[in-house]
């Protein structure tokens, strides 16, 4: 509420120093650095730049930083010679050192232009972004001096002391609101284009050792541990419980938001379970939630939560999102991949176990490069064996190749960097600092993997095998048994010999009559005892023969990797070796030569500002149904800003310290207040048309496809609880099959028709209608975040679906069991199971209604749902509630 | 103009496959509720880039790649090559799928092309029905592309990119325009009797845009969508009953806790109800004429033997189908028809499809004519690719007989919607290997296509992965002499 206090708050918590002056290091010259905002009130200095700059220019000395003052206000007007003799040097130089001068903006407080003080921060907040030396849009650079006096492709951009015949004047004079520069964007206002006229009328003083550095994006930023607001007025309903309500609570003050109440427990125990589990809580577990008040219950029921086999079957389905996890090739043909899901099962035990996110990491994208790499960390480089296949006859097999390599470069970057690299795979990348080498020297980690299929019969495989085996063995030596009783009397030993070798070795034992000579066929049961020992001989369990899909590192025929001139994989352009793009901190290989292991390190390097903000930004979406970024996989400049820059950097940080423990990063949110507000967007008297983006509320929304499946299969009774293992194939009408080719869908029997929904079998070419129906991706690219539709189908598919249907059959059918006569009891039990609290008397007389005119319907009707009139009526009632919008929706 | 995610012409618009609010809390409740009210009204046009001449278009896709010199394109100096081997210059740089270069030889037509219409259109005598139509059909013969295998080159001819995962022209549209029919998707595929595609779903797919764009299955008998019909036991009066008290709780809990969700969840339910009493009744052909029937050919005899038995009557339904679906105001129909991927037994293979599709296409032209549906209704008539010059010797062909797959250049057709008739378009050179004249490349049909609809080819875009994505990726240039009001 009071903007003083909180400014105060945000400044001191990045460490702003607002008088601070610094030295070089190499002369002891004062240097000035100007301030500038980047919309968020903060903005840093850019070691990462500093470092590239560095690398690029390895005679330039380390820098040194002011220890608390880095954090602060962005400094990017350098004082130092360029060093422009030397030809393939980057003609951006690099500063030795940087000062802080001021922090409040200036304006021309005096006739007098400076240049470093009034006309540079216009430049580089404006134009540099695109006028810089490594874009130059137009042919214009405006980093320093000469390549300004250079001009662009339109000739001069200025003339010094002559505003009229200054073309750059012109291009940035608005008229009827417009300006041709910035291009797309709002003009300068009127008291900029003032200091411009200004600049160029007192003579366009531009000192020579200035060079302007152009805007840094704020994902580039290191990452700074804030320090928490401390003395935030919050209102009693929203206690500050941890660092993240301090950060939440004082965007709410600054904004003068009040945040909505904390949700019931019936619903905060309800988003619990969803979030963690994706399965609605049974309504014992609600009640008793709901009597037991003490503190401690629901940190307790978090901890329950997180150690349940079910929560790394959720959040191992996010992780299959962006994993485009799939089940079959793609392309024509879509062959099956028939064990794909060794490396979803293998996601849902490393989610379950905890395994902190960068070794998760590293043994997804290196398992195989590790010291005597264990199977489970072979098998964990099946994530990228996900990607699309195209096996067409008579394809061009070395184009497919490159763009599924294309296709793990943009998946890595999107998914740990928060990088659109594919935008480079043709050109420099047009917004974002990465050039179209870069993209190859990255496809060069992933250019010499060969695919392997390493043999990976699961532990419970061989268990079922051996149980299996064993009821075969005890029915077999039974039918052995009964075979001895016919044999001939006088059969010699080495006539026993062959016998005993025959029948113990089953699999040779083809036909009964090859060893017939030796018995009594003649006698009576012969015949049948023969037919069923021949029966049971073939019935022999099969031993199970598993192979993953995995990554193996190719020792010979090692491949050169080139950039492909405009994404062409046969129009090779400069060689290139692996490495990764120059903006970001420097690879620090085990040796001369880089391999996906140094990547998947690198990618954890401390100085790495990305990989944490984004991989803890994915986190906090799940929990929020959005990120603190809105664009997941899109941390560049075309993606959407944070919307509490501090809070992120604050948990990037935390993940780090909390050893990238994914259990306790959800934990350490779930149990903020934040997490557990009301998501009513009434909840606050005149703040429902307001946005969210400063989460003065949770937020609301439907469940995902395969959620919507399992709250209807566990309300039902129905649902098979079985983790992991293999996919399974619900029913479904052959005129959806058959748009593939041969496509072949043997359904699952028994209680296997009832798995969660992650299990259906994905076929891409024959997705299962009703997943995609719900926004599942289709799982050709990386998904970072599923869109949520609201469309008539979807009702059409609640309503009408077998499953569905058949859930609430099950449920209509037990409660009318359960409560016969009393219509009203048997509707408020399907109430509380479905939704979790009971219903209000509106809603009871409501259902009640629809319950006694269905089964009056019925009644005059001839035909009737699930038998019995009262049960069919009970299932309408069931129906009703399962199609009801607060079913499918975590609130 | 840079589209935002749902609505590229910045028009509020609620319909059939877009009702979602989609975002979290983003549209205001008291907006919502007032659009509750638009259920009833009028729909509205949508914004476009241009004057739209096409409103609705029915896409007829001939799976497989038919062999354009024993239909479109008469090549009488192949003819005269027949047997002889092709020039070694114009092999070098070229890929086949199956085709061994060394040995291949040039194959002639069999067929007899004569000159129909007004404007003299040479046409194959495989095609007797749709001579009779030639002057309101302009024929693309340099229509060209990369992609010479099937999904590669379908996924380019639907989607504008022969990777998997990109939005189809359906979907675009869809996403450009908003739908037209409150009682039925506007974007609907239908295969042909069972026949399965390359690409499956993927061939009407909203790839990266939002799902809601994707086209939907119908098939042309039963319940024509799937999980329209009640499930067993569950009548009319029921579902209608149960539907009222959905609405009944979703209202109380629209009021209870105000997301704006909940209204488009009771307008998607009210949709759905309304949905299950009309789609059915476009299955209906009881109103049809018998004339209409007979002009389609829905009672033909199916004579084929072999698997493909039906198809005559299935592919002629979906053609009328296809009609009744245009009338009742669905902007997007693709009927595929599979397969045209004649390596071997060329001659009859064409003979047989032609037979299937030749009646009922000729119908539907003439259908949307007369009943003044034409002049908005684009009609689109092609496949992946064409076929080689050369007879196919694939390794274990005893003869040859075929055709193998070419992309160089192939034949399409235009009909309806804006598209200038009785005109051929392009050149392919005397042995039709490659394009002699006016290129057309698939990107420059697709930005065709969509300024027909009155949409900028360059910008219709969505963003995604970081870029601003078009159907016509970085490429299309529009085709002026297809259009009857040039641009």
């Amino acid at each position: 509420m009071n903007k003083a206090i909180y400014l105060k708050l945000h400044l001191s918590s990045r460490g702003y120093s607002n008088n601070g002056a610094f030295f070089s290091p190499e002369n002891g010259d004062p240097v000035t650095i100007l301030r500038q905002q980047d919309g968020f009130g903060h903005s840093a200095l850019i070691p990462s730049l500093i470092s590239w700059a560095a690398r690029r220019h390895p005679a330039i000395p380390a820098l040194s930083f002011p220890p608390n003052g880095i954090g602060a206000t962005a400094a990017r007007v350098r004082m130092f010679q360029p060093r422009m003799s030397q030809p393939n040097l980057c003609p951006i130089l690099v500063t030795t050192a940087l000062v802080l001068a001021a922090v409040q903006n200036r304006s021309v407080a005096s006739d007098v232009v400076d240049f470093q003080r009034d006309v540079a921060p216009i430049l580089q907040t404006r134009c540099l972004s695109c006028h810089n030396e490594r874009d130059r849009r137009g042919g214009l650079s405006l980093q320093f001096m000469r390549s300004v006096q250079a001009g662009g492709e339109s000739g001069a951009v200025l003339v010094p002391g002559d505003v009229d015949a200054s073309y750059l004047l012109g291009l940035i004079l608005p008229e009827d609101g417009v300006a041709e520069m910035p291009k797309g964007e709002a003009p300068l206002d009127a008291s900029q284009i003032a200091v411009v006229r200004k600049w160029i009328e007192s003579g366009a003083a531009w000192p020579d050792d200035v060079v302007l550095e152009p805007p840094v994006l704020w994902s580039l930023k290191p990452i700074h541990r804030p320090n928490v607001p401390d003395s935030v007025v919050v209102p009693a309903q929203f206690p500050i419980r941890n660092p993240i309500d301090a950060f939440v609570a004082a965007r709410h003050a600054d904004a003068e938001i009040i945040p909505a109440v904390g949700t019931d427990r019936r619903t905060l125990i309800r988003r619990l379970h969803l979030d963690l589990t994706g399965l609605p809580p049974r309504s014992e577990t609600v009640e008793a939630f709901v009597q037991n008040t003490a503190a401690a219950a629901y940190e307790q029921l978090v901890d329950d939560l997180l150690s349940s086999p079910h929560y790394g079957e959720q959040w191992g389905r996010y992780w299959l999102d962006l994993a485009r996890y799939a089940d079959s090739e793609g392309y024509l043909g879509d062959s099956e991949r028939p064990h794909a899901w060794v490396y979803r099962e293998w996601v849902i035990n490393a989610i379950n176990h905890d395994l902190p996110f960068d070794q998760f990491t590293i043994e997804q994208l290196a398992g195989d490069l590790l010291n005597a790499p264990t199977l489970e960390q072979k098998i964990a480089t099946g994530f990228h064996r996900n990607t699309l296949r195209n096996t067409e006859a008579g394809v061009d097999l070395e184009l497919y190749r490159t763009k599924e390599i294309v296709d793990r470069v943009n998946t890595t970057g999107m998914v740990w960097l928060g990088l659109t690299l594919g935008c480079a795979e043709c050109h420099d990348h047009k917004n974002d600092p990465i050039s179209q080498q870069e993209f190859y020297q990255l496809y060069a980690f992933f250019n010499n993997t060969d695919d392997v299929g390493v043999p990976a019969t699961r532990p419970w495989q061989i268990a079922e095998h051996n149980d299996a085996m064993q009821i075969w063995q005890t029915q077999w030596d039974e039918l052995l048994q009964q075979l001895q009783q016919f044999e001939m009397k006088d059969l010699t030993a080495e006539q026993k010999g062959e016998l005993m070798t025959k029948l113990h070795d089953p699999g040779k034992l083809t036909e009964i009559n090859a060893i017939e000579t030796l018995y009594r066929t003649k006698e009576s049961g012969w015949k049948e005892l023969t037919t069923r020992v021949e029966k049971h001989n073939k019935n022999r369990p099969v031993q199970p023969s598993t192979k993953a899909r995995a990554f193996a590192e190719r020792r010979k025929d090692r491949r050169e990797t080139f950039v492909h001139v405009r994404g062409a994989y046969n129009r090779p352009g400069d060689k290139v070796s692996c490495g990764t793009p120059a903006v970001l901190p420097p690879l620090r290989a085990r040796s001369a030569v880089p391999d996906r292991f140094d990547l998947a390190r690198w990618l954890f390097d401390g100085d790495n500002p990305l990989t944490a903000r984004v991989a803890v930004n994915r986190i906090w979406q799940q929990l929020f149904g959005q990120g603190l970024v809105a664009t997941a996989n899109d941390f560049g400049t075309q993606g959407a800003p944070p919307t509490h820059p501090l809070l992120l950097d604050w948990l990037a940080t935390e993940y780090r310290r909390l050893g990238w423990s994914r259990k306790a990063m959800i934990r350490l949110i779930v149990m903020s207040s934040s997490y557990r507000l009301s998501s009513s967007s009434n909840s606050v008297a005149g703040q429902q048309q307001a946005g969210n983006q400063l989460l003065w509320r949770q937020n609301s929304y439907r469940v995902s496809a395969e959620s919507i499946r399992d709250v209807h299969l566990t309300v039902s009774g129905l649902l098979d609880r079985t983790t992991g293992r293999k996919g399974i194939r619900p029913p479904l009408p052959a005129f959806v099959t058959e748009v593939g080719r041969s496509v072949k869908w043997p359904v699952s029997q028994g209680s296997e028709r009832y798995r969660r929904g992650m299990y259906i079998f994905f076929k891409r070419t024959v997705p299962y209608p009703m997943l995609m129906t719900f926004d599942a991706p289709d799982a050709t690219v990386s998904c970072s975040r599923r869109e949520r539709s609201n469309t008539p189908l979807q009702a059409l598919t609640l309503l009408n679906d077998p499953v569905f249907f058949e859930c609430a059959q099950a449920l209509g059918v037990e409660a009318a069991q359960q409560f016969v006569e009393k219509p009203r009891e048997a509707i408020h039990m399907i109430f509380r199971r479905c939704l979790g609290r009971p219903p209000v008397e509106d809603e009871l007389n409501y259902l009640a209604a629809a319950h006694d005119e269905v089964l009056q319907l019925m009644e005059g009707e001839e035909t009737v749902a699930g038998g019995e009139n009262r049960s069919a009526a009970m299932t309408a009632v069931a129906r009703i509630v399962m199609n009801l919008d607060e079913f499918v929706t975590r609130d | 103009m840079t589209a935002s995610n749902h609505n590229p012409c910045g028009l509020q618009r609620r319909d059939f496959f877009t009702s979602s609010a989609s975002g979290l809390g983003t549209a205001a409740l008291a907006s919502l509720l007032q659009e509750d009210g638009l259920l009833a009204s009028e729909y509205q046009l949508p914004l476009t880039h241009i004057a739209p001449a096409a409103k609705r278009c029915i896409y007829l896709f001939m799976e497989g790649g038919p062999s354009q010199m024993d239909l479109f394109d008469p090549k009488p100096r192949l003819n005269e090559l027949d047997g002889q081997p092709m020039p070694e210059s114009l092999l070098n740089e070229i890929k086949f799928a199956f085709i061994q270069k060394e040995s291949a030889r040039l194959m002639g037509s069999p067929r007899r092309f004569r000159r129909h219409g007004e404007c003299g259109m040479d046409l194959s005598d495989l095609l007797p029905h749709l001579s009779t139509c030639v002057d309101d059909i302009a024929f693309v013969r340099s229509m060209h592309c990369e992609q010479f295998n099937h999904l590669p080159g379908q996924l380019m001819m639907l989607s504008g990119s022969a990777l998997q995962g990109w939005p189809t022209l359906g979907s675009w549209l869809n996403y450009g325009l908003g739908s037209e029919s409150k009682n039925l998707p506007s974007y609907v595929a239908m295969t042909t009797l069972g026949r399965g595609l390359p690409g499956g779903a993927s061939s009407w797919s909203s790839g990266f845009l939002p799902s809601q764009h994707s086209g939907t299955l119908f098939r042309n008998q039963g319940s024509p969508v799937l999980n329209l019909a009640n499930p067993p036991g569950i009548s009319r009066d029921v579902q209608s009953r149960s539907l009222q008290t959905i609405n009944e709780l979703n209202r109380v809990r629209l009021n209870r806790v105000g997301n704006p969700e909940v209204a488009s969840r009771i307008e998607a339910y009210e949709l759905a109800f309304r949905m299950q009493q009309t789609a059915p009744e476009l299955l209906d052909l009881s109103g049809e004429s018998k004339a209409t029937l007979e002009a389609y050919g829905l009672d033909r005899a199916d004579t084929a033997k072999d698997t493909t038995a039906g198809f005559m009557g299935s592919y002629a339904r979906n053609c009328l189908l296809a009609r009744r679906m245009i009338e009742r105001g669905v902007r997007f129909v693709t009927l595929f028809l599979s397969t045209w991927d004649h390596h071997s037994h060329l001659d009859s293979g064409l003979k047989r499809y032609t037979q299937i599709s030749d009646q009922p296409v000729t119908a539907l032209l003439k259908d949307l004519k007369q009943r003044g549906l034409l002049d908005e209704t684009l009609v689109v008539w092609g496949g992946e690719f064409g076929r080689t010059p050369l007879g196919e010797n694939r390794v274990n062909f005893k003869t040859v007989t075929g055709r193998d797959h070419h992309p160089y250049s192939f034949s399409m057709w235009l009909a309806g919607g804006g598209v200038k008739g009785g005109q051929v378009i392009g050149e392919t050179d005397e042995i039709g290997w490659g394009v002699a004249k006016d290129p057309v490349h698939v990107h420059d049909l697709h930005a065709t296509l969509l300024h027909l609809f009155g949409l900028d080819h360059k910008k219709l875009t969505y963003r995604f992965q970081g870029r601003d994505f078009r159907l016509t990726d970085v490429a299309g240039n529009l085709v002026d002499q297809l259009l009857q009001r040039p641009a």
